[in-house]
């Protein structure tokens, strides 16, 4: 089936401008791939990432036109002359959004949908089902509703679907994107399989460089459209500018190994593994014993107070039935946030954390127990008054966005309550201030590139001054310059006196920015304690399929008589406690 | 939340009749409850219907939550109707004196005026009845298939098929939409005057809009890459076969079809 003589995929000088528009999306780009190579496409939301894996399986020329430019040869054929018909038995793609990628209503006529449209004939057809059914895992869910499966599951499903056509190629556009971490987990691991046992060339769309360092061979990053860095993962995460200049976020042992150079003291092999961080900073803390035993507490964050006594939401033995099922959503949940926290709410999708968010505001009315926000309870109070005292930023934007500018998106809510024109001027100013979209006023929000319009959405919630933010998955979908820069709009809320409550599947995130983290799992709540202890819980942690950021494990993974903290919270928590442990050795 | 349209798998003699007999029933029965104007035939008409569902064990839920959501329109209908029809058999006095130009000796309630009411509204649920019948029990692919069967283009049997699959998904969206207005304090929707209400629902429209856009890009790039619309003919994994439970339910669905419309011929009006 395979040439061994031609490359995978070949693109020389190609470039190309979308229909209706000036701006070139992709310039010059030559790119070989080779046969069973595994290739990680990395880049900022708009540098060019989709639109090159459109252009590998020829969707870019033959169903979006614009203007292309230069050759691309896929398994030696030219993808401008070779109808999609063909090119889509040699090419499969996944997307981001498993919803929009399952046409059918069960699993077994999703996987054959592919081979029916290119007439194949059925017996072979029963023979491709039950092989790409059995390669991703699904065998038993032939007969399943594609809807009632979980998001890794569908994605699967829509790995298997183009199996199907027996490509020799798999591209994958953030399709791990949308889905939670053991979802993320079964799709790479399949991933990871299709290349090894199936030798299938590999192209991913990706900004998650730890997963990237375990599994590819090579790595291209887009700047602009341009290619602005090529090499393996070695070679590309030991570029200490990357960061500053793409805002590609490289795996956290690699920004640490980036730190501890510009502070004048290098590991001895520069980390991209834990395994390497590991040891090269035994190496160079060997010998040099604490001085200070105190150094051993985990450095506790500088917080703004937090009086324990002013209870701002109260959740008492909460259930919650979605009708007409009978299974509890969520069960007997209870917990109090105070005025002037950061919590994080987090576990795998379905073990009821939206639930519980929805009750907190109305949206839903509880089974059984009640919910007090700000001394009004949920279940007697309208969704309007608790808007009032709640700013709650659902997870799409772009089901948040109503009017025709920028302003006019935020003046909605105090329209709604009333405020006079004067004080509506202000209070957009002020937000807009706050999340840096002054020069934005007179856009219109859906045209927005995705990190604005997540921040447009945040600024129409304190449009409303509530004195706590509920973020639903802001940052799923957003690039790593999009999902700090709005968990430090949150953090500037916090210290401003703001409560804040966030959902995520974003570790990193979680250990960086909450100070509390709630874990759920099937309904329940499993652990509510400080950031620090949760992750120091590591079986617990673990049960919830909760893989804790790569900067944790490898402070976990130090040996206690280095003196670190056991439980590193961020790439500088670490950072700062070596230096400060290399700096009392001199 | 229940969708109206969605496939419910099931095993039940309807859910195993082949598409084109269904396809078959949907067009005949509802071109022949048309014809209907008497009372006493339309509801018999509408019993049937009902039985099926039972037959088809969908669930009731979803007809009690059809009926909730109809019931503002059946309301006004039935108000409407009831004054501006003309009859003989007066049962209210006209509001307006006939001695006022033009609007005069409107307002008048009729016996006839009732009835033909209460047989619209009655037609009109043996219709609304009958989509969710024939979508709820057939796989969308399996719906494609029987229209493609029956000298359809595929690629249009597939795009109204499609468009019933996004039914449940711009059901979701719309109550997202919703909630996320609620959520900057809006109140419409609880309470509110019926204009404002009508501008409320054209702010869902941008979000809704937009939404099925991008929704549209990615399917069609998904779609395309599994060769949609690639070859002139295309294979189909699920063989239909008219059997002769099929044959015995078309050929029911045509005597009663044309069984009505001879009697509605016959009986007299309402």
């Amino acid at each position: 089936m395979m040439t061994k003589e031609i490359p995978a995929i070949e693109m020389i000088d190609v470039s190309y401008r979308y229909p209706r528009s000036k701006k070139i999306v992709i310039k010059n780009l030559n790119l070989t791939v080779k046969q069973g190579e595994f290739l990680a496409v990395m880049g900022e939301n708009g540098a060019g990432k989709s639109t090159l894996c459109q252009i590998l399986n020829g969707i870019i020329p033959h169903s979006l036109h614009g203007k292309l430019s230069g050759k691309i040869l896929v398994q030696g054929l030219d993808t401008q002359e070779t109808p999609i018909s063909v090119l889509s038995t040699k090419v499969g793609i996944v997307l981001d959004d498993p919803e929009n990628q399952l046409f059918t209503t069960s699993v077994m006529s999703e996987v054959a949908f592919g081979p029916e449209n290119l007439n194949v004939p059925v017996d072979e057809i029963r023979e491709r089902i039950r092989w790409a059914i059995d390669v991703v895992g699904l065998t038993g869910f032939e007969d399943r509703m594609p809807t009632a499966l979980s998001g890794g599951q569908k994605q699967r499903l829509v790995i298997a679907a183009a199996l199907a056509m027996q490509p020799s190629i798999l591209i994958l556009d953030e399709a791990t994107s949308q889905i939670d971490p053991l979802g993320v987990f079964e799709v790479l691991n399949l991933v990871k399989e299709l290349n090894q046992k199936y030798g299938m060339t590999i192209v991913m769309a990706t900004d998650q460089s730890e997963e990237v360092t375990r599994l590819v061979d090579r790595v291209i990053v887009l700047g602009d459209g341009e290619k602005v860095a090529e090499g393996t993962p070695r070679e590309v995460f030991s570029d200490t500018q990357l960061f500053s200049r793409f805002m590609i976020r490289s795996p956290q042992v690699s920004q640490l190994g980036t730190r501890l150079k510009e502070a004048g003291h290098p590991l001895p092999v520069f980390p991209i593994t834990i395994e390497e961080a590991q040891s090269g900073i035994i190496q160079i803390l060997n010998g040099k014993k604490p001085s200070n035993p105190k150094t051993q507490a985990p450095s506790p964050k500088e917080t703004p107070a937090v009086s324990t006594s002013d209870v701002i939401i109260h959740v008492e033995n909460l259930d919650y039935v979605y009708q007409p099922q009978t299974v509890k959503a969520v069960e007997d949940v209870s917990f109090d946030i105070y005025r002037g926290e950061f919590v994080a709410l987090i576990g795998q999708n379905g073990s009821g954390k939206t639930t519980v968010l929805k009750n907190m505001l109305g949206l839903l009315q509880p089974t059984k127990g009640k919910v007090i926000i700000a001394g009004l309870d949920t279940q007697v109070a309208p969704v309007a008054d608790l808007a009032r005292h709640v700013g709650f930023v659902l997870q799409n934007p772009d089901q948040q966005l109503f009017a025709e500018t920028v302003e006019d998106e935020i003046s909605f809510g105090p329209r709604n309550l009333g405020l006079d024109e004067e004080t509506i001027k202000a209070r957009v100013a002020e937000v807009l201030t706050l999340v840096g979209l002054e020069e934005k006023r007179q856009e219109f929000p859906p045209a927005l590139p995705k990190g604005e319009r997540a921040k447009v959405v945040i600024a129409s919630a304190l449009a409303l001054d509530p004195e706590i933010i509920v973020l639903d998955e802001p940052t799923t979908g957003q690039d790593y310059k999009g999902c700090h820069q709005i968990l430090q709009i949150a953090k500037k809320l916090n210290e401003m006196g703001r409560t804040i409550v966030f959902v995520t599947h974003h570790m990193a995130l979680v250990t960086e920015y909450a100070r509390r983290v709630i874990v759920m799992r099937g309904g329940h709540i499993l652990v509510d304690s400080k950031t620090e202890d949760v992750f120091d819980q590591t079986e617990l942690v673990l049960k919830a399929h909760i893989i804790p950021p790569q900067i944790t494990t490898l402070s976990q993974s130090l040996p206690p008589e280095l003196g670190l903290p056991r439980v590193a919270l961020s790439v500088s928590d670490l950072a700062n406690s070596i230096l400060d442990r290399l700096g009392q050795a001199v | 939340m229940g969708s109206m349209v969605l496939y419910v798998p099931g095993k039940t003699f309807f859910h195993k009749l082949d598409p084109r007999a269904k396809i078959v029933f949907l067009v005949l029965v509802s071109t022949s409850i048309f014809t209907v104007r008497n009372i006493p035939l339309a509801l018999i008409g509408l019993g049937v219907m009902i039985a099926l569902w039972g037959l088809a064990r969908l669930p009731w839920k979803i007809l009690y939550g059809l009926l909730k959501t109809l019931v503002g329109i059946f309301i006004f209908l039935f108000i409407i109707q009831s004054i501006f029809y003309p009859g003989e058999q007066i049962l209210v006095k006209p509001l307006i004196p006939s001695f006022i130009p033009l609007i005069g000796g409107s307002g008048k309630i009729a016996m006839e005026g009732i009835n033909f009411a209460f047989l619209l509204i009655v037609r009109l649920l043996t219709m609304i009845i009958l989509m969710p019948l024939v979508s709820m029990t057939t796989p969308v692919q399996n719906l494609a298939l029987g229209l493609a069967k029956m000298g359809l283009p595929y690629h249009i049997s597939f795009t109204i098929t499609s468009a019933l699959n996004m039914v449940p998904i711009l059901q979701s969206e719309v109550s997202i939409i919703m909630d996320a207005q609620k959520l900057r304090a809006m109140r419409i929707y609880e309470k509110g005057k019926i204009m404002e209400k009508f501008k409320s629902y054209t702010a869902l429209v941008t979000p809704l809009v937009i939404g099925a856009m991008r929704r549209a890009q990615s399917m069609a790039v998904a779609m395309d890459s599994r060769a949609f619309g690639a070859m002139k003919t295309r294979s189909y994994l699920q063989d239909i076969r008219l059997r002769w439970v099929d044959w015995a339910f078309i050929t029911g669905t045509v005597a009663y079809s044309i069984g009505t419309i001879i009697v509605a011929s016959i009986l007299p009006r309402l």
